[in-house]
């Protein structure tokens, strides 16, 4: 029997169910929904992110909510325009960064041999190059914008994927049902792509939402540092002009307070989605769950001994 | 008969899941007498290994206590507090492990591993520790010179003998071996055994042989325990045991094993296989393999019953 | 010795990857950087220094292998061009007087950042539910969302600038003369307190975390259990069993973090004006200092991989299963 129907259904089924059941995991859903509403229609609703609409450096008031930055722009158009390419390239580059990283990983783990051991040296090489450096230098040679942010990125970030990836192929294929399609004469690809790919979907997705909260973190870093477009509105140029036109010296927190606060927030939520799922796919964290919550109806704690609650008495 | 060192009274042990609790022992009662070998035998998964280290009160989450009484040398283990429990640990009951490549600490030296046995339960000094530790390891034949070696330096037989060097540390009345062999191959295992026997019979500790494989167990014990399905089914003398076996499953076991029943007649293995804890059968837990099965047995879960001086089975059937 | 060699060899062999990544680059990337940066530069430098720019871009007529051959001797050689933005300052020489603030401010928070983590991480385990296990490590992963940047540019505003406990920015005082004198050292720890301050905060989630699901893990292993059995003291297996073999994880993580968190203080430096590499790298990026920005991504690229043999010898001496096979 193929198990590729009852585990591509399995795969994303546990992600609602995570949702569903887990506190941590539906908080962090609902952080996230919040931002995906904005970075969708958030633009309408506000004015030209780059037009001077007010005096430079003024506090937050009824006019601009959160005040104006040091060219007189709405600090909060900039904001609810920046999270659009903002989140649109961190969720892209998580996307990439997963798919190549499940190329090298399987093709690695699957071929085994000489392959494998040419694809996790050059996966150990780029996990133990520093990935900032190396993305300002690539970033600098290439023409400033979303694509190369993208790019640079995509570059520094693949190889945490491939090694992970590659390990749990090497579990996959010993497993019965594999041995039986590579016995039974299907082509690798096939057997990659129906037998093994969908046992990883969940863990895939899992590591989707960890290299996005990568990716919009070092966005933010190379755009802070001039590597981005600066005549863009993102949230990386935003921190980059609040700390060009010398935000801190001046007082102004408040043209570069919202935008880390955004930043944290959809990492956090991110995190929280996958730390959420982590507790109810782990069976270890599972069952002592339910150890405890056995041993406090009962009116018992948690011991170190193993604990004694009476049936009867 | 003297007092029983240990006495089990009608202990049951649960493991907590998602979907509510499962019985890994259910209403076990069961002694065990000074100096004697107790085998304990059944199926990976009938509870013998979760009742080793049930009594001693370290079997790790998700499980908890559920019901009954274990008297160890006149005191309840399952009602003293936690510093007292550490003090009956190894001193008194002490244990060897399935796995010893697991159950050593990868990081420390076997020698550090026993020295430390004897400090915690008493003060020692670090001469004397060392001495007693060369002392034990010579005891079940290793060489001094691996008093320094980490476990993953030692063959899985040496890795063993050193796991028993540290459980007869402190001289404890009662030693518990979890499927001390499973993992070696049939001369250490045998090595090990009669070594094992020799020590017994020098030292006069009691023995709880745990394991899977009834032969080995019917050469090396005093009293047999089977178990099926987390429940005891019979108990016996040894050779009572081999020469008349009640209980039905025990019958299936011993014409599954060839060292048991000799030549003649066919190997056999029991048909089916045993029951999901989570819904076990109801009455009798053996009767879907059973080959003798009556009404009786599907409905009605069978009495332990004393058939012969110190033979005990929970069989409808039994006679 | 195995060990020590095979892991030197990856070493070189990455450091071999990034002189090469060093070497294409420039060669590699459309729109040839050096063209603009000559036309800017014209009138402006002596001939000599038109040349040293030349070679460090490649326009020279020799063949690519031999250009390739030349780079890789002049790295070797400690010659890594002329700065731009430093001009006539040889790269080399810009990024040393550097080099020693960026190790200073990165080592200093990764081992206090490290050691804490791990603690709190082996507290939370051991206290499964406590107080450290149920708030911190969702306050600490929420901290460690922030850019790390952002969060220096919060505890510069507020400490610094509103309350003015520490100060706004550089390594030390200029009124300080650098020597061994407590009053140098002072003045510097002053200086550091508050970007190692930021960095150990925002790296703290991830190391707790780390240490705490590894010694859950460990505290089910069998040989906990059996040190259980034997009555050692609760100290003793949290610390020589459960603590001792969790570590050896969070030593290996120890490595692969080390260039994630430098990138960060490489920002840090940036928003405290501190004079390491990361202030020198944001002079790069805005003067188009290619040989500058080349010059500190390979400088910082080998002081990962030589902090990361560190954690290798680290790792030998904490794990004798390795230890054996390296004798």
């Amino acid at each position: 029997m193929s198990a590729s129907g009852v585990a591509t259904s399995s795969g994303i089924a546990v992600w609602w169910g995570a949702i569903r059941r887990d506190r941590k995991a539906l908080a962090g859903s609902v952080i996230l929904a919040i931002f995906l509403v904005i970075a969708i229609a958030g633009p309408w609703f506000v004015g030209d992110p780059t037009a001077p609409v007010g005096i430079p450096l003024q506090p937050p008031s009824a006019d601009h909510w959160l005040g104006t930055t040091g060219q007189g722009q709405d600090v909060l158009a900039q904001l609810v325009v920046g999270t659009r390419v903002s989140l649109a390239i961190g969720f892209a580059v998580g996307f990439a960064v997963v798919l190549i990283g499940a190329l090298v990983g399987v093709t690695a783990g699957y071929f085994g041999g000489r392959i494998d051991g040419f694809l996790s040296l050059l996966f150990n090489v780029f996990l133990v190059l520093p990935g900032l450096p190396l993305a300002i230098v690539i970033a600098a040679y290439l023409p400033s914008g979303p694509l190369t942010l993208g790019l640079v990125l995509t570059v520094t970030g693949w190889a945490w994927n491939a090694r992970v990836l590659r390990s749990q192929t090497l579990s996959q294929r010993r497993r019965d049902f594999v041995a039986a399609a590579i016995v039974s004469g299907e082509s690798s690809p096939r057997i990659i792509v129906r037998e093994i790919l969908p046992t990883m979907t969940s863990l895939m997705v899992a590591q989707m939402i960890g290299s996005t909260v990568y990716a919009i973190g070092a966005q933010v870093g190379l755009e802070f540092l001039g590597l981005g477009d600066v005549s863009g509105v993102t949230w990386g140029t935003n921190l980059y002009w609040a700390q060009n036109d010398s935000a801190l010296l001046t007082g102004a927190w408040w043209t570069f307070a919202p935008t880390g606060l955004c930043v944290a927030l959809v990492g956090f939520g991110l995190t929280m989605l996958n730390s959420g799922f982590d507790e109810i796919t782990n069976p270890r964290l599972v069952l002592e769950r339910a150890w405890r919550a056995h041993l406090i109806r009962r009116g018992r704690g948690a011991t170190r001994s193993t604990p004694v609650v009476m049936d009867r008495g | 008969m003297a007092e029983p060192i240990l006495s089990i009274r009608d202990f049951s042990v649960d493991y907590v899941t998602e979907r509510g609790l499962v019985r890994a022992v259910d209403g076990v009662t069961l002694d065990v007498e000074p100096a004697e070998i107790l085998g304990i035998a059944g199926e990976s998964g009938s509870g013998k290994s979760t009742l080793a280290q049930a009594l001693m009160r370290i079997l790790p989450p998700p499980a908890v206590i559920s019901g009954g009484q274990v008297l160890f040398e006149g005191r309840d283990l399952l009602a003293l507090p936690e510093d007292d429990l550490r003090e009956v640990r190894w001193k008194r009951i002490a244990m060897v492990f399935q796995s010893a490549m697991d159950a050593l600490n990868p990081v420390t030296t076997v020698g550090e591993q026993i020295e430390e046995t004897l400090h915690a339960h008493g003060a020692v000094s670090a001469d004397a520790a060392r001495a007693r530790a060369l002392e034990l390891l010579e005891m079940v034949g290793i060489p001094s010179a691996s008093i320094d070696a980490y476990a993953h330096q030692l063959s899985g037989g040496m890795r063993q003998r050193v796991c028993i060097a540290m459980a007869l540390a402190l001289h404890p009345s009662l030693l518990i071996l979890d499927e001390p062999t499973t993992a070696l191959d049939v001369i250490v295992e045998r090595e090990i055994l009669e070594q094992i026997r020799a020590l017994q019979r020098r030292l006069g500790f009691a023995v709880m042989f745990i394991t899977h494989d009834l032969a080995r167990m019917l050469q090396f014990s005093d009293r047999v325990a089977i178990f099926y399905a987390a429940r005891l089914v019979e108990l016996a003398p040894a050779d009572a045991l081999r020469r008349a076996a009640r209980h039905p499953y025990t019958q299936g076991l011993l014409r599954s094993f060839p060292s048991v029943h000799g030549g003649g007649t066919e190997l056999q293995s029991i048909p089916g296989a045993p029951p999901s804890l989570e819904t076990p059968p109801a009455g009798c837990r053996f009767h879907p393999r059973c080959g003798r099965v009556v009404d009786r047995c599907r409905t009605q879960n069978p009495a332990w019953r004393t058939l012969a001086p110190s033979h005990a089975a929970a069989c409808h059937l039994a006679e | 010795m195995t060990y020590i060699l095979r892991r030197l060899g990856f070493y070189l062999l990455s450091a071999w990857v990034a002189l090469t990544i060093n070497f294409l680059l420039p060669r590699l990337m459309p729109g040839d950087p050096a063209t603009a940066l000559f036309a800017r530069f014209r009138g402006q430098l002596a001939p000599e220094a038109m040349q040293a720019l030349r070679e460090t871009f490649g326009l020279t007529q020799a063949p690519l292998l031999t250009q390739y051959l030349t780079s890789l001797r002049h790295v070797l050689t400690g010659d890594l061009g002329i700065s731009v933005a430093y001009f006539p300052s040889p790269v080399s020489t810009v990024i040393g007087t550097g080099l020693v603030w960026t190790v200073l401010l990165a080592g200093s928070a990764v081992a206090i950042s490290f050691t804490i983590g791990t603690l709190l991480g082996l507290v939370a385990a051991w206290w499964r539910r406590g107080w450290v296990d149920t708030w911190l490590p969702s306050a600490l992963v929420f901290l460690g969302s922030f850019p790390y940047f952002w969060l220096a540019m919060v505890a510069l505003f507020v400490f610094g600038f509103t309350l003015g406990w520490f100060p706004l920015g550089h390594a030390y005082a200029d009124d300080v003369v650098p020597a061994f004198s407590t009053a140098f050292v002072t003045d510097v720890v002053r200086h550091a307190a508050l970007p190692v301050a930021t960095m150990v905060l925002a790296t703290l989630g991830g190391w707790l975390l780390s240490m705490r699901n590894t010694t859950i893990a460990v505290l089910g292993s069998d040989y906990v259990n059996l040190a259980r059995a034997k009555g050692l003291s609760p100290a003793r297996v949290a610390l020589r069993y459960a603590a001792r073999n969790a570590l050896l994880p969070s030593v290996t993580g120890l490595g692969m973090a080390l260039g994630f968190v430098l990138g960060g203080s490489l920002l840090t430096e940036i928003v405290f004006s501190y004079p390491g590499q990361g202030y020198l790298l944001v002079q790069a990026v805005r003067n188009q200092d290619y040989p500058l920005m080349q010059g500190i991504f390979l400088v910082i690229t080998l002081a990962v991989l030589a902090a990361n043999f560190l954690v290798d010898l680290a790792y030998l001496w904490l794990d004798p299963r390795i230890r054996e096979s390296a004798t």
